[in-house]
């Protein structure tokens, strides 16, 4: 099984930090995870993985700066971890993958973390943060998400409709 | 053959996150009734011109053409406030003059920056008695219970406002809340 974590276009030092942690690598390991993809955009100098096939729990590790092609890897993926920017968590949600949605406390802005904690209330999503990554993917509660629903923006064809003829 | 829908729809892009969310919302726009696209892109926005061109592709075999016209920003970040109205009469013509010259009949956005300088324009027809262009306001899906600043100073000016949580008709109630839009 792999996991998948996104940043998104731009960086998220304190996940990218996170993601490369024995503790976080160790609680992949506990859930049966073989495989780790990282997507670290602007954060790429900080992803230090250790080297030994002990400390890595016996994870093949790959990362990356940046991909023309997220949602393959999304899809591809059992267990997403992402940012909580909303293109992301979109992607997340139609993929059929589960995700943990990692909060950034850093940003000042606390609206980011306002669709993350919603869409967690109503369980599609797991929302942490990067200091609870590690005990996120431990406690499993992502393999009991429920399945996002399909989108159908036709109402706003309509609406422009309405409006212009 | 399309000569009586032959109608222009003005589409406001951002950065990333807000034209990730309009290429979606345009899905479920009818490309053959809207035979030309203006897409108006704020001067730094590299990543949306891939966007754009993906949202384009899906479109059938006669959907007419696209126009992408990039607009400076009316302020930027830690520019001296001296000089701002300055950029703003900058930014100000420059949308006067795209919207003179592409004419849209709709203009469509949700909430980047750049868009309340282009509805606050294309409003000055229909002030004038001239064209009454219809403005569509759709509040990002990040919006939970506040909205954003761009979404605060055009409710009272869009002819639609659309919210994609409920949470936002208690303070809104002119608003429209459609789920699964995205």
């Amino acid at each position: 099984m792999s996991v998948y974590v996104t940043v998104g276009s731009t960086g998220f030092d304190a996940l990218v930090r996170a993601a490369c942690t024995r503790e976080f690598l160790q609680a992949l390991a506990g859930q049966g995870f073989r495989r780790l993809v990282v997507q670290c955009g602007h954060s790429i100098g900080l992803f230090k993985p250790p080297t030994t096939r002990s400390e890595t729990f016996g994870i093949a590790i790959e990362s990356f700066d940046y991909t023309s092609r997220p949602q393959r890897l999304v899809e591809q993926a059992d267990l997403v971890v992402c940012h909580a920017g909303t293109g992301s968590i979109l992607e997340a949600l139609h993929s059929g993958t589960p995700a943990i949605v990692v909060v950034n406390r850093a940003l000042m802005d606390d609206h980011q973390s306002e669709i993350a904690r919603e869409l967690a209330k109503d369980g599609f999503v797991v929302v942490a943060e990067p200091a609870t990554l590690a005990s996120a993917v431990s406690e499993c509660a992502y393999a009991a998400l429920r399945p996002y629903p399909a989108a159908d923006p036709r109402p706003i064809g309509e609406i422009i409709d309405e409006e212009t003829f | 053959m399309h000569a009586a829908t032959d109608k222009t729809l003005c589409v406001v892009l951002g950065s990333g996150g807000h034209t990730a969310e309009m290429a979606r919302l345009l899905q479920g726009v009818e490309f053959d009734r809207y035979t030309r696209r203006l897409y108006i892109v704020g001067e730094d926005d590299a990543l949306s011109l891939d966007q754009i061109a993906a949202v384009e592709v899906r479109s059938s075999v006669y959907s007419g053409e696209y126009f992408v016209e990039r607009v400076p920003r009316s302020r930027e970040v830690g520019q001296s406030w001296a000089s701002t109205p300055l950029s703003v009469a900058r930014c100000l013509a420059r949308t006067a003059r795209v919207l003179l010259y592409h004419r849209p009949d709709v203009v469509l956005c949700n909430g980047p920056g750049n868009c309340v300088v282009v509805c606050v324009v294309a409003l000055v027809p229909r002030i004038l008695g001239l064209k009454r262009i219809p403005i569509i306001y759709v509040e990002t899906f990040a919006r939970v219970r506040t909205l954003s600043l761009s979404g605060k100073l055009l409710y009272p000016l869009a002819d639609r406002f659309i919210v994609q949580w409920p949470q936002l008709l208690d303070r809104y109630p002119r608003a429209e809340y459609i789920p699964n839009l995205v």
